[in-house]
């Protein structure tokens, strides 16, 4: 059976990955036997300086999900690649470094320092945080979105992944502009623009006032995108939004999604993208499909 | 390396008092492993509502593990329907324990509200070894909230209770009683877990006082593992995750806002 994908030149043994901020202290909660058998892992997003993170309250449960507004906290790109980098190298899976730049050179400079190291498989381009405080997010802006992925590719030594908004009118336009960019792959998609109000102070429930939803209540909307976009670029996509089991994740292959992300879940269920690797296994014995990509964007009319 | 993540049995699950119930679960490596104000954190329903498992500061954990817990929300109500028998899904033990008092400290003041008492009866099990002077001093609503301390008595810990509505013990907060102990700023050490006004209050008392001490917080937590930062509080060394770098802090570095 190949499981296999590739992104750009890069090989993963699998189409399992999880979602950028979902997955922490691998090294010390999580069976490392059992994390590397992962097609590859993304860790928190980083930034050029160190970040603090929004006041709290941070988190607010939903129906089916979760709102966050965390403000990506990350000591800065040079911290990780000190102190968080080794760690994760250490785990032996293909590593998918997750990075956001408040301009165009602070991109450009984090891809520069990343590129003094080994051992990083690709880039991903956050440009669909919803929680930080720009007027418009360079994924709602298909010009920005192709301008900023033509610079680090410029750049860049590792092949680049543009992490596209749902809080758009039409993705596929903002995709056809990453991948116009020369963007490697597109991920989709980030959390939906979200808010909860306490009824008894009138208050907003999140101290940023608004934040994400993630979770499974967004899934169908995911789905929906990804099939969307898979009809309007060549490029691989990384499928995530509220996947919380292997049906779920071949909901998104089946799309069209070449590899898939646990998010959310990985907070309630801390092995699930292990379930749904193992899940895809078990499918593709009883379907009789040997290779993966027999799969991928075989959605029937 | 150890599971994190483990499903136990229940033993038992019953109420206590009107308001507080009492699960027992077997888990012997659990009972090994765990420190007073460690947690841990149960996935109440088995479909996707509610959808965050649910933090529990372990009550005690001798034969079994327990916990102390209130069913108000849909993840208590959830889980005081377990049956004896029924599988549980248990992430622990997390977070980063009570520190032990300091040699030169002879008394111990546990200052407990409502379900905040939950860390402080494991904590006496192994500060009763010790042989310090234990004192609880415990705030609820109403009787319907106080059950009967009698395991806090057995292990010798004196218990005074304050009530809102004054129906057991004193009528008031936790802070009317602090004239019935003889708190020393050279070996008195205070540990304090409840709501956070009430812990503010202590704060302000131990800071003004100069008594060592500690407190647990609690906060919405999504993975409790550190890895979301969804239940950062504000502390003077910055932002902290309540599910790692606490639930314990020292008294003094956590900043209360309400």
């Amino acid at each position: 059976m190949n499981l296999s994908v590739k992104i750009s030149s890069v090989t993963f043994k699998n189409p399992v990955t999880v979602a950028s901020g979902t997955f922490g202290h691998a090294e010390k909660y999580h069976n490392l036997e059992e994390v590397k058998k992962l097609g590859a892992i993304v860790p928190k997003t980083v930034t050029l300086y160190p970040q603090v993170g929004n006041p709290p309250v941070r988190i607010w449960e939903t129906p089916c999900g979760m709102i966050n507004a965390i403000g990506i906290e990350n000591p800065g790109i040079d911290a990780f690649i000190q102190t968080k980098l080794p760690n994760f190298k250490k785990i032996g899976v293909p590593l998918i470094v997750s990075i956001l730049g408040h301009t165009p050179e602070q991109f450009v400079e984090i891809v520069e320092k990343l590129n003094t190291q080994e051992d990083v498989a690709a880039l991903e381009l956050n440009l669909s945080c919803p929680n930080l405080k720009h007027k418009t997010l360079v994924a709602q802006d298909p010009q920005a979105t192709q301008e900023l992925v033509r610079k680090v590719k410029a750049v860049s030594k590792f092949p680049v992944i543009a992490k596209l908004s749902p809080n758009v009118t039409d993705i596929s336009e903002i995709a056809m502009a990453a991948e116009a960019g020369g963007a490697d792959a597109v991920s989709l998609i980030n959390t939906l623009s979200a808010m909860a109000i306490d009824t008894k102070t009138r208050k907003s429930r999140i101290g940023n006032f608004t934040g994400g939803l993630s979770g499974p209540a967004i899934r169908p909307v995911a789905v929906a995108m990804v099939h969307k976009v898979y009809s309007s670029v060549k490029i691989p996509i990384i499928g995530m939004g509220g996947i919380a089991n292997a049906n779920d994740a071949l909901e998104f292959i089946i799309a069209g999604a070449t590899m898939v992300a646990t998010g959310t879940i990985n907070f309630v269920n801390p092995r699930a993208s292990l379930e749904v690797l193992e899940g895809i296994v078990s499918y593709m014995k009883e379907q009789k499909i040997t290779d993966i990509h027999q799969l991928i964007g075989s959605l029937q009319k | 390396m150890d599971q994190i993540q483990n499903i136990y049995r229940v033993v038992s699950n019953e109420k206590l008092c009107p308001q507080f119930w009492r699960l027992c679960f077997d888990a012997p490596e659990l009972v090994k492993k765990v420190q007073p104000g460690q947690f841990v954190h149960i996935r109440t329903s088995e479909g996707l509502e509610p959808f965050f498992r649910r933090p529990f500061s372990v009550y005690r954990a001798q034969r079994y593990v327990e916990i102390f817990y209130e069913p108000k929300g849909p993840g208590t109500r959830l889980l005081a329907s377990k049956q004896k028998g029924d599988p549980l899904d248990v992430l622990g033990p997390l977070g980063t324990p009570f520190t032990l008092p300091p040699a030169e400290i002879t008394q111990v003041v546990m200052i407990a509200g409502g379900i905040g008492v939950a860390p402080m009866l494991i904590l006496s099990d192994i500060l009763k070894k010790k042989k310090y002077d234990l004192v609880l001093i415990y705030g609820g609503r109403s009787r319907g909230h106080v059950y009967p301390m009698k395991e806090f008595k057995d292990n010798g810990v004196k218990v005074h209770i304050a009530t809102d509505d004054g129906s057991v013990g004193v009528k008031g907060r936790v802070s009317v009683l602090f004239d019935k102990v003889k708190f020393n700023s050279s070996n008195t050490f205070i540990y304090t877990c409840g709501p956070n006004p009430m812990m503010k209050a202590v704060q302000e008392f131990a800071l003004k006082n100069q008594i060592k001490g500690q407190v647990a917080c609690e906060e919405i937590m999504a993975c409790a593992l550190g890895a979301c930062l969804g239940c950062s509080i504000e502390t003077k060394n910055g932002y902290k995750t309540v599910c790692y770098d606490g639930p314990a802090f020292d008294i003094g570095e956590v900043i209360f806002h309400k």
